[in-house]
């Protein structure tokens, strides 16, 4: 996973850390049981404070990306989590409100839409 | 190893640098003892030397700052005043067993006799010189560092002066003068425990120079 | 949580300096920094811990340890980085190692090696042919040889080239990496901690003004910036500190306190920017 800290973005560091690895779980890069960076060797290879590190550690747990095993690590919590999966609904959500968005301003007809749709679905399948 | 010891040890890799200068302290009063003909003399000037240089481990220290290399090794205090007196004693030891060795050889070549009488009033003599300049001196040293402590070098000299100064003035005939006087034993007994006296009053004074110092 | 270092309403008077009731922990594996403007009490304050002043009042512990009653055993464990060497300039490295070595049971002379090696030192130069930064790791690899589990750096930064900070900062961080160690670092030059110290212990004047997590520290203040007349009464009073110029002001104010503002640019304080306005607190500085 990459993990890049930028000091002139104005966003707190441990945001910047929390944003870099919900990113990386929802494209797929984290897998569910994955392992995160052990929180002091991530603060020592970022020369960063490793509190900064533990609080992006846990509100990412608070948020259920992720859990904590004591004196083993951060674990990437399943796919099939609550939380996930509405966070994946939301971007389904957004992706097609795009893609409505996009169509109207086309004038394209809600059949095409959904036509257009299941070509996509057809073509995707053997992902 | 004690951390007395350890205080000693470290003192001598102090010095290190000087141990030419030292050696050269020592061998040098053999020339004084030559020319007087006198191992006594000999031994005099070579404790009174070897009493100056002990005050190196004071200017080491006090030029590179070392006062917080004391204050952060897990030593007490005390300790550290301890090992210092150990090193000057041990220092002052080497300087009279090498001239115990050296003089009577230059001097016997010389074709003066050195007795055994001899030998030992100069070894008695020299401690008690010694004890007297650096008794003084250290605690001098550690209250008011390498360069202003010097001065109390200078102590034991004004005592010489002053006694010289008094001593005809003194009846002679006191009877205790004459008795320590008249039996060697009793002197050397005297000495040696009036060195010892000495350096116990000379290092309390340090420790607690020491102690209530701040750094 | 262990704590490594607790300091509790330590005070300390001079003739012209006082030093008050100074309060703050370090837990174990963590870095603290210790800052405040040249003067405030920073040194003294290291100085206390170390027991080589007299404190007037208060109470210090170093792992638990009281650090005047068990002062030897606390400082078998506790590392120190002076801002200048603390060993005789003719000593040769090896012979620091010889000379130092004895005081600590724990002391690895294998680590000592591996340390010279990592650090480039050369263990035949004399210690005054070594250039600062090189000094400052000479006393680290003694620290690390023997294991010290504090560490107390007192302006180790002071006089370094930007390289050999850097350095230092990583150094810190792979020491803290296992969580058995922990870092006591003073220094005025804030910007070696803004990322790397995990709480800051701020003292101005000889008053502790902050002791905490770095993040909420930073997290106190904001820098508000604006044109001339936008500088109300009203920011003025509430600002900590207010610097103008021509074409406008710079102000530090606390983060609760800038919702009346919000019309305002308003931007993150770096520790420089809070210690600057705090110490000059009341007055406009140009």
């Amino acid at each position: 996973m990459k993990l890049i800290i930028s000091n002139v973005s104005g966003i707190p560091i441990y945001e910047q850390i929390k944003q870099q690895v919900k990113a990386a779980i929802l494209s797929g890069e984290l897998k569910e049981d994955e392992a995160l960076p052990s929180l002091r060797t991530l603060a020592k290879d970022l020369k960063i404070s490793v509190l900064t590190v533990t609080r992006a550690y846990t509100e990412l747990e608070q948020e259920g990306f992720v859990k904590n095993v004591q004196g083993r690590g951060c674990f990437v919590m399943g796919r099939g989590s609550e939380l996930m999966r509405e966070q994946l609904i939301c971007k389904v959500e957004n992706g097609l409100t795009d893609a409505i968005k996009a169509a109207r301003i086309a004038d394209l007809p809600n059949e095409e839409l959904h036509r257009l749709l299941d070509i996509l679905l057809e073509a995707n399948k053997d992902d | 190893m004690s951390n007395t010891l350890k205080a000693t040890k470290l003192d001598f890799s102090l010095v290190k640098p000087y141990i030419k200068v030292i050696g050269f302290t020592m061998l040098l009063p053999i020339a004084f003892a030559a020319i007087n003909r006198s191992i006594l003399t000999g031994v005099s000037f070579a404790m009174c030397f070897i009493a100056m240089t002990t005050g190196y481990t004071f200017s080491v220290t006090e030029k590179n700052s070392m006062e917080r290399l004391y204050g952060i090794l897990p030593i007490k205090k005390s300790e550290m005043v301890t090992g210092r007196y150990l090193f000057v004693l041990a220092l002052g030891a080497m300087a009279l067993v090498v001239s115990l060795i050296t003089q009577p050889i230059v001097l016997r070549a010389m074709g003066e006799s050195v007795g055994a009488f001899d030998m030992i009033s100069a070894a008695i003599g020299g401690l008690f010189l010694f004890a007297l300049y650096t008794v003084f001196q250290i605690p001098g040293y550690y209250k008011y560092g390498a360069i202003k402590g010097r001065v109390f070098m200078y102590i034991p000299v004004a005592g010489f002066l002053a006694t010289l100064f008094f001593l005809p003035k003194m009846p002679a005939d006191n009877p205790i003068v004459t008795t320590v006087v008249s039996s060697p034993v009793l002197l050397i007994g005297l000495v040696l425990v009036l060195v010892v006296v000495m350096y116990a009053v000379s290092i309390w004074f340090s420790i607690r120079i020491m102690e209530n110092k701040e750094m | 949580m262990t704590n490594y270092l607790e300091v509790k309403n330590l005070s300390k008077s001079f003739d012209s300096f006082q030093l008050h009731n100074i309060s703050f922990t370090l837990p174990k594996g963590y870095i603290m920094g210790l800052i405040g403007p040249n003067g405030s009490g920073k040194t003294t304050t290291i100085k206390l811990i170390l027991n080589m002043l007299k404190r007037n009042g208060g109470e210090i512990k170093i792992m638990g340890l009281d650090n005047i009653a068990d002062e030897q055993k606390a400082k078998s464990e506790l590392g120190v980085v002076f801002d200048t060497n603390y060993f005789s300039d003719d000593w040769q490295v090896t012979q620091v190692e010889k000379s130092i070595s004895v005081f600590y049971p724990n002391w690895k002379s294998e680590r000592f090696a591996e340390m010279l090696r990592k650090f480039h030192i050369a263990p035949t130069k004399k210690v005054k042919e070594l250039s600062k930064g090189m000094q400052m790791k000479l006393m680290l690899a003694c620290a690390f040889s023997y294991d010290a589990k504090l560490l107390i750096l007192d302006e180790p930064t002071s006089g370094l080239d930007p390289v050999s900070r850097d350095e230092l900062l990583q150094i810190l961080s792979e020491y803290i990496e296992d969580g058995e160690h922990s870092v006591l670092f003073s220094t005025h030059i804030t910007g070696d901690l803004e990322r790397a110290a995990d709480y800051i212990t701020y003292i101005s004047y000889g008053e502790l003004f902050f002791s905490g997590s770095k993040d909420e520290f930073v997290d106190m203040f904001r820098i508000v910036k604006g044109g001339t007349e936008e500088l109300t009464p009203d920011l003025r009073e509430k600002a900590v500190g207010v610097r103008t110029f021509p074409t406008g002001f710079e102000a530090l104010v606390k983060t609760e306190d800038t919702g009346a503002f919000s019309s305002l640019s308003i931007e993150p304080a770096t520790i420089d920017e809070i210690v600057v306005f705090t110490s000059k607190k009341g007055d406009d500085y140009e």
